[in-house]
């Protein structure tokens, strides 16, 4: 076989496996070898965890915004001088969510879940949302919940945690949202910090029923989340929700 | 639903290929992330404002990740947002939105920190080694030429146009494919491969010219 196409032996520095006639060749040729080798030095210099994209969100003390305005002499603030309508800001006011209640989630702005994060972390779960676990068991739902949607998407709906004669529990979801090309929707549910989420399946618009991981503690995972996630065999969350509910007491 | 598409496309990816699309009324009570960039390069310091609540967290995570929580961290975030203000002429709205671009600036703060603890290593060692009289033979404490590689990668990224800044940063960044590439952002499959191709040999020469020579 001839050399490997150059756009091959750069997939190839970037790891991506080859075809299979390929990357017979690349074990056999010291050239392609030395090729890759170079292209690879560019791509190993920032394969480094640090420069991945943005995980966990964490709020800056507020001494770092007081920095930012000290050396750029801006007078604004991330305060919400804004808009009358809303605060815009929730990364660094620390929510002083004083009598345990469940923060409520800011709507309408931002639909990257990992930057609403900042909005509520440190939100505190209290005795309210913890309490809803302990209904009689019945089909009753123990809870309803709202899914509005967010940032004016046309996706919408409510959910109901349920609980079996049995013991287990479901979360029933009704969507009303209109089907997605090349993506999917999922449902998942979240912790206040929205860092750590459990996935209960992909979702499709109408009413169907998800199996709750029997001891998961709905009180610290009390957001109702629906993303729309493309299909590129990533598992983790694409950052894109439509829609978001708490549960409450 | 193009419009829940298009912002998958864009995010997840900091680099971006396509300009938001969603025009918004000026004076709007809550700009949306593209109105942010766009008062942000022109300079509106109530967008600075804008800006840092929206994204100071995201930003702050990722220094965290690289230097725990504390001083270090801190000073990434807060040198972040000053280099970007201060640098906002080199921002085009244009070319993608405006916490990708943070993100890339970050990056830089990161590595700058990272280049600097390796000067401060190289010092001290020096002047341990000094003190105890050693012979230079072979002991000297090399640079760390990692250090310098990255610097001028992140330095060459911030010179290339879209897309092929989104798509090489999808693939450094975000770990995919070029097949997943070509997915998220709508560029054809070959389009995507000879981008990739191309970047990755401005990168090398970019890399023999300026970086250190690296062994035979
Ligand atoms: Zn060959």
């Amino acid at each position: 076989m001839p050399h490997c196409q150059p756009e091959q032996l750069a997939l190839a520095a970037l790891r991506e496996p080859l075809p299979a006639d390929d990357a017979a060749h690349l074990g056999s040729c010291a050239e392609c070898r030395a090729e890759v080798a170079a292209l690879q030095r560019a791509v190993d210099a920032v394969a480094v965890p640090e420069f991945a994209e943005p995980g966990p969100p964490v709020a800056p003390p507020a001494s770092v915004w007081a920095g930012i305005a000290a050396a750029t002499g801006v007078q604004a603030t991330p305060g919400g001088t804004a808009s009358d309508a809303e605060p815009a800001a929730p990364a660094v006011t620390a929510p002083a969510a004083a009598g345990g209640q469940v923060l409520p989630l800011r709507r309408s702005r931002r639909t990257v879940v990992l930057v609403a994060a900042a909005a509520i972390t440190g939100a505190v779960v209290g005795a309210g949302a913890v309490a809803l676990l302990q209904g009689e068991d019945s089909l009753e739902p123990l809870t309803t919940v709202a899914l509005e949607p967010l940032d004016g998407e046309p996706a919408s709906g409510r959910a109901e945690v349920v609980v079996r004669p049995d013991g287990s529990r479901a979360l029933e979801v009704d969507l009303d949202a209109p089907p997605v090309e090349d993506a999917y929707y999922e449902i998942w549910l979240i912790e206040p910090g929205v860092v750590d989420m459990v996935p209960l399946g992909v979702l499709r618009p109408g009413t169907q029923t998800f199996e709750l991981p029997a001891g998961l503690d709905l009180a610290a995972y009390p957001i109702v989340d629906v993303s729309v996630e493309p299909l590129d065999g990533d598992p983790t969350h694409s950052g894109v929700s439509v829609a978001r509910g708490q549960i409450e007491s | 639903m193009t419009g829940v598409l298009d912002r998958a496309a864009r995010l997840g990816s900091v680099g971006t290929v396509n300009p938001d699309p969603v025009p918004v009324p000026h004076g709007s009570a809550e700009p949306d992330d593209a109105e942010v960039g766009r008062r942000f390069a022109a300079g509106d310091e109530q967008a600075l404002a804008l800006a840092y609540a929206r994204w100071a967290g995201q930003l702050h995570g990722m220094a965290v990740r690289a230097f725990g929580p504390g001083p270090d961290a801190e000073d990434v975030t807060q040198q972040t947002f000053i280099s970007a203000w201060t640098g906002r002429a080199r921002y085009n709205p244009e070319q993608g939105p405006l916490p990708a671009w943070l993100v890339g600036v970050c990056r830089h703060k990161i590595a700058d920190t990272w280049a600097r603890r390796d000067r401060q290593r190289r010092e001290a060692e020096a002047a341990v080694s000094e003190a105890q009289a050693t012979p230079a033979g072979g002991t000297t404490p090399p640079v760390d030429s990692v250090v310098t590689d990255r610097m001028l990668v992140l330095d060459e990224l911030e010179r290339l146009g879209q897309p092929q800044r989104g798509i090489i940063e999808l693939a450094f960044f975000a770990d995919l494919t070029h097949a997943q590439i070509a997915e998220r952002t709508g560029i054809p499959l070959g389009t995507v491969k000879s981008h990739i191709r191309r970047t990755l040999e401005r990168l090398r020469t970019r890399l023999e010219v300026d970086g250190a020579a690296l062994p035979a």
